[in-house]
């Protein structure tokens, strides 16, 4: 498979399957990990069946730091997140435990989404690390390290710093954060409360197997009424256990949630970025006006001196000497001296003129990409999150029918009676 | 009242029993049996000792199989018979219309009994009384006394824990109503009990509490005698039916415990249900109102948590209210009928005893001694109607217990379709704007 297929998009993509491995780590410890295989397909046009074209193997941290490069490399860009690494949000019936099989399952789930996500991701598709991510079996994380992304990442600090102090931020990148805000809090309280929900059915179907015992039991001393006793009885018990697969499906719903719960945190990422480059603008306009203003006062020393020197003396009152005013004013400088400044100054001048209309530039750019990918962003949000409403309802449908069908059992064993 | 002679049984019908056909008799015995003239065990074995010929369907001797017991619990069969049919019922009770009282000692409740029927027994058609329930108790004490031979129904617990249940809230009154509107129809539906000078009394009387004061009522002979009897007799061995009887309510009403038991943790477990989505679905509208394309969908999905939880409530209250309520009247009712058997296994031991003392005595004389043939007497009409009265209560547990679990299971079957309906109505709504794409 060349790139230029790759790109096409006519490929599948799949993590296959997830081992449990043992190996030593950077620091000669041993340490327990899962290692994902994924396949890679390319689909024939003529008849659609698909080839195998690659297969290999990739840990967690491999994703991670794919991602952490995509997020350096287009900070315009939404990325797609990854599934927790921790079960969090559980339901007492689910282990907590990240090496249970149902959780490396909805995780393996999860990995295959993103890369998925990825590559029907219009630009993200096309990046080569993420080719290589698929392709290249060995030396993958030197190729990555290579390009220097760590470096280039935005510090936290500088970022937080931005954040505080930006001016003029675009007004829609300010509804965003809020928006992203709001987001998070909102699908972490239903995921709490889902769970909470899921946690007491449980309870309610579990207690109901109790009846098919003692109903069991109670039909043993019954002529008549034996029969339909025991049989409700075991309706009672088919009641019971129905819920666990009730459950498990509803947890697919729950990562549904989830995936938008941890795209809140990548569409932040994007608000960042522009405090950052409208902050950095800012900083550059501020710095530029400042110069602008020494080189003026400095050229135009002689007019504004009066003014000055009265300034000057004003503060010097108590220890007024005229040497102290003029090493106030000219400094220990000479004529000479202060050429040299102004013409530094000029050249910084023009420099920065330049920067500043390319950041300009710069910024405008970003708004426009940001904003596409956005809008294609919002899109995608609200078709699935509509699917997966759909599909939860369609699960309460089916939950409500099989218990329609018990009871309905249940009743006729009771009319039997 | 009775047209019967003055020391016959209160509980007996008007006629004698020589007036009577043959049970076997072909169908005219119906109509006969039927009606008013209601014969009762306790006539049969009352006069058995000519009557004993008479009645017997094998037409064998009395210490054989064919005991006046297996007579008169046939009797009895086709006694039942009649009353499921419902022609040719003659007694109709009801109660209803709770109303609060405030006097100044004391505040209670008191129902309308409303009695419509066209036995002798009755001066007037129909009756409308108000009685409260304190008179219901007095009234089955005075069964219990003056008819200790058979089952008398149980009625709702009297005392109520303050402060847990408001003895006067719409759903306390509405349960105790009906528990105390079925105590009155078992009483109705028994061929004896009916008949119960005390019931009339209950049914008709202006005021009950004259009555109260008046002392006790005619008690029945066998009545005397079985309060009378003295402790001290053991018995050696329950007949095996009895033990059998005995058995079956110990297990009964341990199984009906444990019912009651995870019927109420089923509804702590749905209440706390309940609670989680009262919280859960207002979290889908705060969502809601921060989206645009997403709003009317989030929204529904809330509206449809919202219609589930009242769904749910229903379906508690209704476990409440109708459901446990009738599991603990039966579990009173096998304890009553408890004590029951232990009454008849007195009344055998007295019998045995003085058997025995009889046969140590060592006389020639062939026959037995009076009292002894009285005590016989009792323990047989015991015995005859106690198994009269099990088969009848089996009959009627095994129907109440079918409507009553048929009815928990249509409850459930009503709230799943009510969820049902709410999610299937969402569904255009969610896909609705996607076709518009």
């Amino acid at each position: 498979m060349t790139e230029s297929n790759f790109s096409l998009k006519k490929i599948e993509i799949s993590v296959s399957e997830a081992e449990k491995r043992t190996g030593r780590n950077a620091m000669n410890m041993q340490e327990t990990y899962t290692a994902y295989l994924i396949e890679t397909r390319s689909v024939e046009h003529s008849d659609g069946q698909s080839v195998l074209t690659d297969s290999l193997w990739r840990r967690c941290s491999a994703f991670e730091w794919l991602r952490n490069y995509l997020l350096v490399y287009y900070p315009h860009i939404v990325v797609p997140p990854l599934p927790e690494k921790r079960a969090e949000f559980v339901w007492h019936k689910l282990s907590a435990d990240n090496m249970d099989p149902d959780f490396v399952e909805r995780r393996r789930i999860g990995l295959e989404n993103f890369l998925l996500r990825l590559a029907s991701h219009p630009i993200l598709c096309r990046d080569k690390i993420f080719y290589l991510f698929l392709t290249q079996e060995g030396n993958w994380k030197e190729t990555v390290n290579e390009t220097g992304f760590q470096l280039k990442a935005d510090s936290r600090l500088k970022a937080l710093n931005a954040t505080f102090r930006v001016k003029n931020p675009d007004k829609r990148f300010i509804e965003l954060k809020h928006y992203s805000d709001e987001l998070q809090s909102v699908i972490s309280h239903l995921l709490r409360v889902r769970a909470r929900v899921a946690d007491r059915l449980y309870g309610v179907y579990k207690v109901h197997g109790n009846y098919g015992r003692v109903f069991s039991e109670w039909s043993a001393i019954e002529k008549e009424m034996g029969d339909g006793l025991q049989s409700a009885g075991h309706h009672m018990d088919v009641y019971a256990s129905s819920i666990d697969d009730i459950l498990e499906d509803e947890e697919h719903y729950a990562d549904q949630l989830k995936e938008y719960l941890f795209y809140a945190e990548a569409l932040r990422a994007v608000c960042r970025k522009h405090e950052l480059m409208q902050y950095d603008l800012e900083m550059a306009a501020q710095d530029l006006a400042s110069k602008k203003q020494q080189c003026e006062e400095l050229a135009t020393g002689g007019e504004l001196f009066s003014i000055w020197v009265c300034g000057i003396i004003i503060t010097n009152l108590k220890t007024f000497s005229l040497k102290g005013v003029t090493t106030q004013l000219f400094g220990q400088e000479t004529p000479e001296q202060r050429e040299a400044r102004i013409k530094m100054l000029e050249e910084q001048i023009k420099e920065g003129e330049q920067q500043l209309k390319s950041k300009n530039l710069e910024g405008r750019e970003f708004v426009k990409n940001a904003w596409a990918d956005i809008e294609r962003f919002k899109e995608q949000k609200n078709h699935d999150l509509k699917e997966a409403l759909i599909s939860y309802a369609v699960m309460q449908i089916s939950m409500c029918k099989k218990g329609i069908q018990v009871w309905t059992n249940a009743k006729e064993c009771f009319s039997k009676m | 009242m009775s047209g019967g002679p003055p020391k016959a049984l209160p509980s007996t019908g008007p006629q004698s029993l020589r007036d009577m056909p043959h049970p076997l008799a072909g169908s005219s015995s119906e109509e006969a049996v039927g009606g008013d003239s209601t014969p009762s065990p306790d006539l049969l074995t009352a006069r058995s000792f000519g009557d004993k010929d008479l009645i017997l369907p094998n037409g064998g001797t009395p210490a054989g199989t064919a005991s006046p017991a297996s007579s008169s619990s046939l009797l009895n069969r086709l006694q039942l018979d009649d009353d499921v049919d419902g022609e040719t019922r003659d007694l109709f009770v009801t109660v209803d219309d709770p109303k609060k009282h405030v006097c100044t000692m004391e505040t209670y409740i008191t129902y309308r009994i409303t009695t419509k029927s066209t036995r002798v027994e009755f001066d007037l058609p129909e009756y409308s009384v108000r009685r409260r329930y304190q008179d219901f108790d007095w009234l089955r004490n005075k069964l219990e006394e003056s008819q200790p031979t058979h089952l008398i129904p149980p009625l709702p617990e009297k005392f109520v824990v303050k402060g847990v249940v408001d003895r006067f809230s719409e759903e306390f009154v509405e349960t105790r109503r009906k528990a105390l509107d079925k105590f009155l129809k078992r009483i109705t539906d028994h061929p004896v009990l009916s008949f119960n000078e005390h019931f009339n009394v209950f049914l008709t009387a202006k005021d009950l509490n004259a009555h109260k004061k008046q002392g006790m009522a005619l008690l029945t002979r066998v009545g005397e005698s079985v309060k009378h009897v003295a402790g001290g007799y053991k018995l050696r061995s329950r007949p095996l039916e009895f033990a059998a009887i005995g058995e079956y309510l110990d297990t009964f009403a341990l199984k009906l415990g444990t019912i009651d038991r995870i019927a109420q943790r089923i509804i702590k477990e749905e209440i706390e249900y309940l609670v989680e989505l009262r919280e859960y679905g207002p979290v889908y509208s705060t969502w809601s109102a921060l989206e645009g394309e997403l709003a009317e969908p989030l929204e529904g999905v809330s509206a449809c948590i919202g219609s589930c939880s009242a769904a749910l409530e229903e379906l508690t209250d209704d476990t409440t209210e109708d459901f446990l309520p009738v599991l603990r009247e039966y579990i009173l009712y096998s304890d009553s009928m408890k004590s029951v058997l232990k009454k008849r296994d007195h009344v055998q031991a007295e019998y045995e005893a003085k058997l025995e003392a009889v046969a140590l005595r060592k006389e020639e004389r062939p026959k037995v001694p009076a009292d002894v043939e009285k005590c016989q007497d009792r323990m047989e009409c015991f015995n005859a109607d106690l198994k009269a009265d099990m088969e009848r209560w089996q009959n009627n547990k095994r129907q109440d217990f079918r409507q009553l679990l048929m009815g928990m299971a249509d409850k459930n079957i009503q709230y799943y379709e009510k969820c049902l309906m709410a999610w299937e109505s969402i569904i255009p709504l969610l896909q609705e704007k996607q076709e518009d794409k």
